[in-house]
C-alpha cells in the first residue's frame, strides 16, 4: 500500500506527459515544460500548507479564502506601503490560520467546519479590504516590487525558484524538524503523541497558521501575476488545491505524505488541465472529472483501519 | 454519585434545547426597536418569503447532520436542478415546455445526485465532507455545462407562480416550504428510517448490533437529503425567473449555518428538524435586520461565519472527549 | 429436559494467550447460573461468543438441543439470547420504547409510519415487567443511570412475548450501577422471570451470586475450573477456587526484587474523582513496585489514568520532593518525570506507522535537536543503544514498530520512557497480550529499573502478577483503598487474603 502511494503519483505523471506529449509533439520542449511547472506554482504553494493539515488528519477548507484576502491586501496596500505590503499581506494569512487552529482546539469542532467558517470571516475581511471591488495593480509597482515573483532569473521564471525555496524550507520542517515528525505522529495517532507528553494543540494551532501563511503566499503571486486583486480571486482553487495533496499520495486519514508528493500532484492536476484542453475538453466537463478524481483518490489513498466510523 | 451527575446535565441539555428560540424572541424584539415596520405582517411574509428556500434546503440538510455526517454538496445539486427544471420549462435556449412536469424531473435529478453521495461515501468508504465536496464541485461543472457557461431565460408564468404566485395573500413559495417541513417532521418522528438516523448519530455500534441496515439508511438519507435540494433548485428557478450555475452561490453557507445554529449537533444524534426551522429563522431576521441597520451586505457571510462558532460553542457537549480532527 | 443454552468445547485465542480453553456451560429454564472469576479469566470473551462479536476456533454452541452459529448480536437476539450489557447500550436520543424496539419497529408500522402509540403501548407492558413506572415515551436521556439498566433488562425482556423458545438473558454486572433497594427489586424480577427462561449472572459480587443463582461456575486463566451448586458453596470457598497455582518465584524475579529506599517519589493525599474513587492516600517511594489489585470498576484504572495526567481528579493533593503538583495533562505528568504505558498499547503507546527509533525518541526530540534539526545519527545511536540493553528482536532502528511482536512493542514504550529519563513509570497492564517469554523480559526490566531507584506502580494482568511483581500491594474495591500489604522478596501474601478484599 505504501509503496503505491509512493510511486504511483510519479509514473501517473510520467504517464499523463506522455500522453498528452502524444497529441501534441510541441508540448515535449523545455520551454513549454517551464511555462507548465511556472503555471503550476500557485496551486502548488496553496497545497503545501494544505498538506501539513491534511498529514495532521484534518482540512482547511478556507485556503481559497485566504488566498482571495491575500490578493485584496497586496493590491490595496502596495500603492501606500510598497514591499511592506507583501508581508503585510502573508501576515493576513497567518492570522487567518491562528483562527481556525484556534476555534477547531478550543471548541473542539471538526476542523472542515472550523475553517469553513473562518473563511466566511475571511471572506467578509477580503470585501471589506477591497471595498468589495477587484483592485488593479499599476504595471510599474508590479515591475518595481513583484519582479521576485513574475521576473526571470537565470533564464527561469522566479515562480519557479519561489516555489523551489519553499519547497525546500517546508521539506526540510516536515521531514527533520520535531515540528514536522508532531505532525506526522499526530495524523498517525494523535492519542499516542498526547500520551508521550507533547503539546498537540501547539503543533495543531502552528499547522494551521502555517496552512493559512502559505496560502497567503500563493494569493500574493496569483496577484502579482494577474495584476489584480479580488476577494473571489482564489475562488476555484480550493478542490484542485486539495486534489492535488491526495492526488500526490498523501492520505486524507494522515500520517503519510510530503511536500514532494503535492509537487507531484499539483503537477499531475495541471498536465490534466492541459491535456483535457488538448483534447477539446470544456472546462466545465473538467470541473466535473476533478470532483471524481478527488472522491477517487481519496478513495484509493485512505488508510480506513484507523476509522471505525466512517462519517 | 453518578446519578446526581446525570440529572444536572439533563437539566443543562433541556435549558438548551430552549435557546435558539431565545435567541430568535430576542432577535425579533432587538430588530423592531429599531425598525417598527419589523413586525407587520408585510414585512413578516416577506421575511418568510426569504425564508423558504434556505428552509427547505435545511429540511435535507439536517437528516444528513443528525446522522453525524456533513453534505457540502448543497451548492452543485441546486445548480443543477435549478438549470435542469430551466431548460424543460418555456425558456429562451431550449424548445421544450413541459411545464410543471418539469418540477419532478428536476427534484429526481437532485435525488440522484443525493444518491450517488451516499453509495460513493458508503461503498468507497470516503469521509461525507470528502465525497460530498467532490460530487458538489461536479454538480457546479454539470450545471455550466448543460448550459455551455449561459444563463437561461424562464418564459413559463405557471412554473414561476410556484414562486411567485398568492394562495390566501400568502406566496406559494412558503407554502411549499411549509409543506416540506411538515413531510420531514412526519419522516423523522415517524419512520423507521428518521428514527434510526438518530440511533446511527448517536451510537452506530449500538445501532448496528440492534440489526438497524446502516449502509442502506446512509444511502437513502443521502438520497432523502439531494430531493430536498432539488426543491430548493426548482424553487430558486421560480423565484429569479432564470437557471445557471451561479444560482446557488452561498447556499451551503447558509444552510449549515442555519442547522447548526438551530441546535443540531454537528456530532450527530442531537437536534430536529423544527430546530433548523428556527434556526433558518435566526439567520434571516438577523440578516434583514442587518440590512435595516444599513450594515454592509457582504458582512453577513462573516457574521453566518461568527454564529457558526458560537452556535458549535453554546452546543459543546464536553463529556465528548474524543480526538477531534 | 434439554438445557436452553449449551456450550461445549469452546476454544478461543488471542495472539500470545488462550481466552479461552474448552470450556463447557449449560443453562436451563428455570435456573439462575453464576458465572465467577478473576479479571482475564475468560468471562468477557465467553459473553463475547454468545453476542456474536467473536466466532469460537473451536467446540459448539447449541440452542434447545440444536447445533448454532451466532453470527452477530442481532442474530443471537433472534435466536433468544438477549445480552444486558455492563456498558449501557440505550441510545439517548430515542425514547424508552424507541430504544426497547430499535431494529424491530416492523410490529408498529401503519401506511409506512410507525404508530407510536402502539408502540408505547407494548413497551409499557415491557417496563411492567421491570416495574418501571415511567412514560414509555421518555426520552433516555432523561433517565437516571438505574433506569436505564432497567429499560436495558426490559429490552432483553420484550424477546419473552415474541419467540417462541424460552428466552436466555445474560446479565454482566448488572448490579454495579444500582443502589442496594434496586438490586432486591431486580432479584425479585429475576426469580419471577425464570419460571419461563434461563438466565446467566455475571459479577464481582460474591454475596449476589450466592444469593441469586442455583449453579455456579468458576473460571480461571480461560477454563471452568469448578462448577458448584450455589447452596453448597460460601464466599470463602469461592475465593479459594477462583485462585490458582501455587507462585512462581522465579517466574517473578523475587530473588531481584529491590529494597525500597526511604525517599518518597510521589504523595498521594485523598485523590478523588467523583464516582470513580475517593480519599485514596498513598506514598510510592525509590526503587518501590507499589501493585494496585482490584476488579473492573475498583477506580484502579481511572486512579491510574489521574496519575499519568489523562483524566482530571476532583480533588485532593500530589506532592513530589516538596512540590504540590497538578497534573491536568500528559504533558504536565512527562514534564514531572511520570510515564505512562498504556494498556491499549497500539492506541496511545505508540505510534504504529512510526519506526522503532522514532517511537523511542517521541517523548524527548529535543534531546536530539540541534540548530531546529533531528540529528538522525543521535537518534539512531540512542535507539540502538536501548534496543541491545532491552533485547528488542528488531532488524533495524529504522524498522516500523508495528511489524514487531507485542513483547519487543512494550519493550520500545519502556525504552521511550527510560530514554526521556522518567522517575515514576505507571504500568498498566504491561503484559497483556504478549508472550510468556517476553512477560519474562517485563519482569526483567521492571526489576533492573527499580533497582536503579526507579519508582513503579503496577496494574498487574492477573493477581499473580501483582503479587509476584510488587513490594508493596493497594487493593481497591468500590472506588477505596479496602486494604494493603507489604510484599518483600520471600514474604508475599496469599493470593486468598487479597481477594477477600477485592470482591
Amino acid at each position: 500500500m505504501e509503496h503505491i502511494r509512493t510511486m504511483l503519483p510519479p509514473a501517473v505523471l510520467v504517464g499523463m506527459v506522455l500522453i498528452v506529449g502524444l497529441y501534441d509533439p510541441t508540448f515535449f520542449s523545455l520551454s513549454n515544460f517551464e511555462t507548465v511547472i511556472s503555471d503550476t506554482m500557485s496551486l502548488f504553494l496553496m497545497a503545501t500548507g494544505l498538506t501539513l493539515v491534511i498529514m495532521m488528519g484534518g482540512i482547511d477548507l478556507s485556503v481559497q479564502a485566504v488566498a482571495s484576502m491575500a490578493s485584496c491586501i497586496l493590491a490595496v496596500y502596495l500603492p501606500e506601503l510598497g514591499f511592506l505590503a507583501i508581508p503585510l499581506a502573508v501576515l493576513g494569512g497567518t492570522i487567518a490560520g491562528f483562527l481556525s487552529g484556534f476555534v477547531s482546539i478550543a471548541l473542539r469542532i471538526p476542523s472542515f467546519i472550523a475553517t469553513l467558517a473562518a473563511g466566511g470571516l475571511v471572506t467578509s475581511a477580503a470585501y471589506w479590504f477591497s471595498d468589495t471591488r477587484s483592485v488593479d495593480i499599476a504595471e510599474d509597482l508590479t515591475g518595481r516590487y513583484l519582479n521576485w515573483s513574475v521576473g526571470t532569473t537565470a533564464g527561469i521564471s522566479n515562480d519557479i525558484w519561489v516555489g523551489a525555496v519553499f519547497l525546500l524550507i517546508l521539506g526540510v520542517l516536515l521531514g527533520a524538524t520535531p515540528f514536522g515528525r508532531y505532525v506526522r505522529a499526530v495524523g498517525a495517532q494523535e492519542r499516542a503523541v498526547i500520551a508521550s507528553g507533547i503539546n498537540v494543540n501547539r503543533v495543531k494551532i502552528a499547522t494551521f497558521m502555517l496552512s493559512g501563511t502559505m496560502a497567503a503566499v500563493a494569493g500574493v503571486m496569483m496577484a502579482a501575476r494577474l495584476g489584480s486583486g479580488s476577494p473571489t480571486l482564489a475562488n476555484e482553487f480550493l478542490l484542485p488545491a486539495i486534489a492535488a495533496v491526495i492526488v500526490g499520495g498523501t492520505a486524507i486519514t494522515g500520517g503519510v505524505g510530503s511536500i514532494w508528493r503535492t509537487l507531484v500532484g499539483a503537477l499531475i492536476i495541471q498536465v490534466v488541465r492541459i491535456g483535457m484542453t488538448f483534447m477539446g475538453v470544456s472546462v466545465f466537463i473538467q470541473q466535473i472529472i476533478f470532483g471524481f478524481i478527488l472522491v477517487a483518490a481519496v478513495a484509493v489513498t485512505m488508510d480506513r483501519k484507523k476509522i471505525l466510523v466512517i462519517k | 454519585m453518578a446519578l446526581a451527575v446525570r440529572t444536572s446535565k439533563a437539566g443543562f441539555a433541556k435549558w438548551r434545547a430552549w435557546a435558539p428560540l431565545a435567541v430568535l424572541a430576542g432577535l425579533c424584539i432587538l430588530v423592531s426597536l429599531f425598525n417598527s415596520n419589523f413586525l407587520t405582517v408585510s414585512n413578516s411574509l416577506r421575511l418568510l418569503n426569504t425564508a423558504a428556500i434556505p428552509l427547505v434546503l435545511s429540511m435535507g440538510a439536517t437528516f444528513i447532520i443528525l446522522m453525524g455526517s456533513i453534505d457540502l454538496s448543497v451548492e452543485g445539486v441546486i445548480a443543477v436542478t435549478a438549470v435542469t427544471v430551466s431548460l424543460l420549462v418555456a425558456n429562451d435556449l431550449t424548445g421544450y415546455d413541459y411545464g410543471l412536469w418539469a418540477v419532478p424531473v428536476a427534484i429526481i435529478a437532485g435525488g440522484l445526485l443525493g444518491l450517488l453521495n451516499g453509495v460513493l461515501h458508503v461503498r468507497l468508504k470516503t469521509p461525507s465532507f470528502m465525497t460530498t465536496l467532490g460530487v458538489g464541485f461536479a454538480g457546479v461543472g454539470i450545471a455550466t455545462a448543460m448550459l455551455g457557461g449561459q444563463t437561461v431565460r424562464i418564459s413559463d408564468q405557471t412554473f414561476r407562480a410556484l414562486s411567485l404566485g398568492r394562495v390566501g395573500g400568502v406566496p406559494m413559495a412558503i407554502w411549499i416550504a411549509l409543506a416540506a417541513v411538515i413531510v420531514a417532521y412526519v419522516i423523522q418522528e415517524r419512520t423507521r428510517i428518521g428514527r434510526w438516523v438518530y440511533a446511527i448519530g448517536t451510537d452506530e455500534t449500538t445501532a448496528r448490533q440492534a440489526g438497524i441496515p446502516i449502509e442502506r439508511t446512509r444511502i437513502l438519507i443521502f438520497s432523502l437529503a439531494g430531493l430536498f435540494y432539488g426543491l430548493g433548485g426548482v424553487l430558486s428557478a421560480a423565484q429569479f425567473g432564470q437557471g445557471h450555475a451561479l444560482i446557488s452561490q452561498g447556499r451551503l453557507f447558509t444552510t449549515v449555518t442555519a442547522v447548526v445554529v438551530g441546535g443540531t449537533s454537528l456530532s450527530g444524534g442531537v437536534g430536529s428538524v423544527l430546530n433548523s426551522v428556527v434556526g433558518v429563522l435566526i439567520v434571516v431576521v438577523l440578516a434583514n435586520g442587518m440590512v435595516l441597520m444599513g450594515v454592509e451586505p457582504y458582512i453577513q457571510q462573516g457574521v453566518q461565519g461568527l454564529l457558526i462558532i458560537v452556535a458549535v460553542a453554546l452546543s459543546l457537549d464536553r463529556s465528548r472527549l474524543d480526538v477531534v480532527k | 429436559m434439554l438445557p436452553a443454552l449449551e456450550m461445549k468445547g469452546i476454544s478461543k485465542s488471542f495472539p500470545g494467550v488462550k481466552a479461552l480453553d474448552g470450556v463447557s456451560f449449560s443453562a436451563a429454564t428455570g435456573e439462575v447460573v453464576g458465572l465467577i472469576g478473576e479479571n482475564g479469566a475468560g468471562k468477557s470473551t465467553l459473553l463475547k461468543i454468545l453476542n456474536g462479536v467473536y466466532k469460537p476456533d473451536a467446540g459448539s454452541i447449541a440452542i434447545d438441543g440444536r447445533n448454532v452459529e451466532i453470527r452477530s448480536a442481532r442474530d443471537a437476539f433472534n435466536k433468544g439470547i438477549a445480552m444486558v450489557f455492563q456498558e449501557q447500550s440505550v441510545i439517548s436520543s430515542l425514547t424508552i420504547a424507541e430504544n426497547i424496539f430499535l431494529g424491530r419497529e416492523e410490529e408498529f408500522l401503519r401506511f409506512g409510519l410507525i404508530s407510536k402509540a402502539r408502540m408505547n403501548e407494548a413497551a409499557a407492558q415491557e417496563l411492567e415487567k421491570v416495574r418501571l413506572k415511567i412514560h414509555p415515551g421518555t426520552l433516555a436521556a432523561d433517565l437516571t443511570f438505574s433506569d436505564r439498566q432497567m429499560v436495558e433488562i426490559a429490552k432483553a425482556l420484550s424477546l419473552d412475548s415474541r419467540i417462541k423458545r424460552d428466552v436466555t438473558i445474560l446479565l454482566d454486572e448488572p448490579t454495579s450501577v444500582l443502589e442496594k433497594k434496586e438490586v432486591a427489586m431486580l432479584f425479585d424480577i429475576v426469580r419471577e422471570l425464570k419460571q419461563r427462561a434461563s438466565i446467566v449472572f455475571i459479577s464481582h459480587r460474591l454475596d449476589e451470586v450466592l444469593e441469586i443463582c442455583d449453579r455456579i461456575y468458576i473460571m480461571r486463566d480461560g477454563r471452568v475450573v469448578h462448577e458448584t451448586p450455589a447452596a453448597n458453596a460460601d464466599v470463602h470457598t469461592l475465593h479459594q477456587q477462583m485462585v490458582g497455582r501455587q507462585l512462581q518465584h522465579e517466574y517473578y524475579r523475587e530473588e531481584k526484587q529491590a529494597q525500597p529506599s526511604p525517599t518518597i517519589a510521589l504523595k498521594v493525599d485523598k485523590l478523588s474523582k467523583a464516582g470513580v474513587f475517593h480519599d485514596v492516600s498513598f506514598d510510592l517511594h525509590e526503587g518501590e513496585v507499589l501493585g494496585i489489585a482490584g476488579v473492573i470498576g475498583s477506580g484502579r484504572e481511572a486512579l491510574a489514568r489521574c496519575l499519568a495526567g489523562y483524566e482530571k481528579v476532583d480533588g485532593g493533593t500530589l506532592h513530589m520532593g516538596g512540590d504540590v503538583v497538578r497534573l491536568a495533562t500528559a504533558h504536565d505528568a512527562v514534564g514531572r518525570g511520570i510515564g505512562f504505558v498504556p494498556s491499549e498499547r497500539k492506541v496511545e503507546g505508540l505510534i504504529t506507522p512510526f519506526t522503532v527509533a522514532e517511537n523511542m525518541t517521541l517523548a524527548c526530540l529535543s534531546k536530539f535537536t540541534s540548530g531546529g534539526i533531528i540529528s538522525g545519527a543521535k537518534e539512531s545511536t540512542i535507539a540502538k543503544d536501548w534496543i541491545a540493553k532491552l533485547g528488542i528482536k528488531t532488524p533495524s532502528t529504522k524498522t516500523m514498530v508495528v511489524s514487531l511482536s507485542g513483547g519487543n512493542q512494550q519493550k520500545v514504550v519502556l525504552a521511550k520512557w527510560r530514554i526521556a529519563g522518567v522517575k515514576i513509570l505507571i504500568l498498566d497492564h504491561p503484559t497483556r497480550g504478549i508472550d510468556v517469554g517476553a512477560k519474562e523480559d517485563v519482569y526483567s526490566l521492571v526489576r533492573e529499573m527499580t533497582a536503579q531507584g526507579l519508582a513503579v506502580i503496577l496494574l498487574g494482568d492477573t493477581l499473580d502478577e501483582v503479587i509476584g511483581l510488587s513490594s508493596r500491594i493497594l487493593v481497591m474495591k468500590d472506588g477505596v483503598v479496602n486494604a494493603s500489604f507489604n510484599a518483600p522478596a520471600g514474604g508475599k501474601p496469599a493470593q486468598l487474603e487479597i481477594i477477600q478484599h477485592m470482591m
